[in-house]
């Protein structure tokens, strides 16, 4: 049966490079993509063209005119309530962390199925109503509800896991650009204030040892079961060098784990009823939607973590985690979710913004990359492209924008 | 459902150990995927049938999206689409089938969806203000733009 590939010779099994930039392309494809959507929602759907006016503003007391309070109040306001939003994160964290240790993991899953749904109708539906209205779509409301029901039932199904990788993939992309983009309507403070809390929350979650990050992952190896979390797992690189499709390559699940954190808010109920009262919601409640969404924005907002699962037992490197072996990298949807939040802020303000952040996004998730190959354990995603990406956001406004400008102005350049 | 997370331990290329053990039955031929995955899928064709048929009965509440992501996940079985000879023979009908209401209802709704927009009010009269989208939602007090 083997004796296939002895007439012609073989090719020469795929090097460590090749695997290596298929593995990274698998994984910042979809960040891309889930970026690139939400900066053409953003633009397609700003204010002025049609789009919402930011409805949030009215819940999230930020400020009630922005040009009458000082700055100060406002980033007072602001670091308030991105305070608010980590508080609760951290004890949905805390809460999910107890139902897995009472291994409530079946109803987890259900749960994320079924929050998933739910944001997939409400926001999704919600999203999808703008965009009719903004392009002038004659669609009757019977065809909207239908297509509109088969995507949010199809999108719990895939999230169980029963469908082919790439339906899940787009699906759980899909997921973080809905999030993202309503996200994106906080007001400008509130953004960059919350981005900033959450990449410290998760690098305090994840590498402090009391940080339920890290306690969930550790849980989970010691049990080697998976996280029951929304992950966007990148789909492992197959060798195909062997001739016949041979035996399905043996799966080992968790050697050392990293963790999303799903949280297990039940705030999609929240978001439910905060979507259809538009008024009169409280900052503690939005702050509730905001965070979660269930479970879907749970693991999205407080997962910020990359994995690396061992999929197949090599004789060379059996037991690393690191982008060498055998393993699928694994990123959790708070990462997509907080990355295209940043990206469609930046580009609320000018695409030049957006792009630069595109760039530090990327190079912070590359160096990132690169420390999981080194250190081998479950590492926060977040910090380091967070932390490039508002650094060259400032930047990008405050310095390259002038020059930009009063080089066209001038005809120097561009 | 963990993707090939119970794994196939036993599962013999090409049949052959099997053969070879002397049971002269060949197993279920291995020579083919079911799913669209391949390895990173589901190893066997009883647990094929399992998904195709559950995707096929839950189709029928309205769900054709749901019949197309069937079809798309066991695409191998409709590979050889006029051959007479498939390597599934018991989750072929069920591709087929959800194919065909697929098709069927996809059809039909796009029929309507286009006869709605296209027709407009000729059509329908004032009743179609009724029934756009975004007079729906303007309505019902959906609406998130000014």
């Amino acid at each position: 049966m083997a004796t296939a590939n002895s007439g012609s010779p073989s090719p020469p099994p795929p090097s460590i490079l090749d695997t290596l930039g298929e593995e990274i392309v698998r994984i910042v494809a979809p960040v891309s993509a889930c970026m690139l959507l939400v900066v053409l929602l953003t633009a397609v759907l700003s204010p002025s063209s049609g789009g919402p006016s930011s409805i949030l503003t009215d819940i999230v007391s930020d400020s009630t005119d922005s040009s009458s309070s000082s700055w100060v109040e406002q980033l007072g306001a602001a670091l308030l309530n991105s305070l608010r939003f980590v508080v609760l994160i951290t004890a949905l964290t805390f809460l999910l962390l107890l139902l897995f240790y009472l291994r409530c993991t079946a109803f987890l899953r259900y749960y994320m199925a079924f929050s998933s749904t739910l944001v997939l109708a409400l926001m999704g539906g919600g999203l999808f109503v703008l965009l009719l209205h903004r392009f002038d779509v004659p669609l009757d409301c019977f065809t909207f509800l239908v297509l509109l029901f088969n995507f949010a039932i199809v999108g719990a199904v895939a999230v169980l896991g029963a469908v082919p990788i790439a339906v899940t993939q787009g699906y759980l992309v899909l997921i973080g650009v809905l999030v993202a983009y309503w996200f994106t309507m906080l007001p400008e403070w509130t953004t960059w204030a919350l981005l900033m809390a959450m990449a410290l929350y998760d690098l305090a979650a994840v590498l402090l040892p009391v940080g339920p990050l890290r306690l969930l992952v550790e849980l989970a190896i010691s049990r080697d079961e998976e996280i029951p979390a929304l992950v966007y797992e990148a789909r492992p690189v197959v060798e195909h060098h062997e001739g016949a499709p041979t035996a399905p390559p043996r799966r080992r699940l968790w050697r050392e784990v990293r963790g999303s954190s799903p949280n297990s808010a039940s705030n999609l109920n929240a978001y439910a009823s905060v979507a259809t009262e538009s008024q009169g919601e409280e900052a503690r409640l939005v702050t509730v939607e905001e965070g979660r969404a269930g479970e879907t924005l749970a693991s999205a907002l407080s997962v910020p973590l990359l994995e690396q699962q061992l999929q197949r037992a090599r004789e060379d490197d059996d037991d690393g985690i690191g982008l060498g072996t055998s393993g699928a990298i694994k990123l959790g949807l708070g990462d997509f979710i907080f990355y295209s939040v940043l990206v469609g802020r930046a580009a609320m303000y000018d695409f030049m913004t957006a792009y630069a952040c595109y760039l530090a996004i990327i190079a912070g998730l590359g160096i990132t990359l690169l420390l999981l190959a080194v250190y081998r354990k479950a590492l926060p995603a977040l910090p380091v492209s967070i932390a490039f990406g508002l650094v060259f956001y400032f930047l990008t406004r405050l310095l390259l924008e002038v020059f930009v400008v009063q080089c066209s102005l001038n005809l120097v350049m561009f | 459902m963990e993707r090939g997370g119970e794994v196939d331990e036993e599962s013999n290329p090409l049949g052959g150990s099997r053969a070879a053990a002397g049971l002269g039955v060949p197993a279920t031929p291995f020579y083919a995927w079911p799913t669209v995955d391949g390895q990173l899928g589901l190893e066997s064709e009883d647990k094929a049938v399992e998904y195709a048929r559950r995707f096929f009965f839950w189709g029928f509440f309205c769900l054709p999206w749901l019949w197309a992501v069937n079809c798309f996940y066991f695409w191998p079985a409709l590979r050889g689409w006029p051959a007479t000879s498939t390597p599934f023979p018991r989750l072929r009908p069920y591709i087929v089938r959800s194919a065909l209401g697929f098709l069927v209802f996809t059809v039909l709704l796009a029929s309507w969806a286009l006869t709605f927009a296209i027709g407009g009010e000729q059509v329908f009269g004032p009743a179609w203000n009724n029934l756009v989208m975004y007079n729906v939602a303007r309505k019902l007090d959906l609406t998130l733009w000014n």
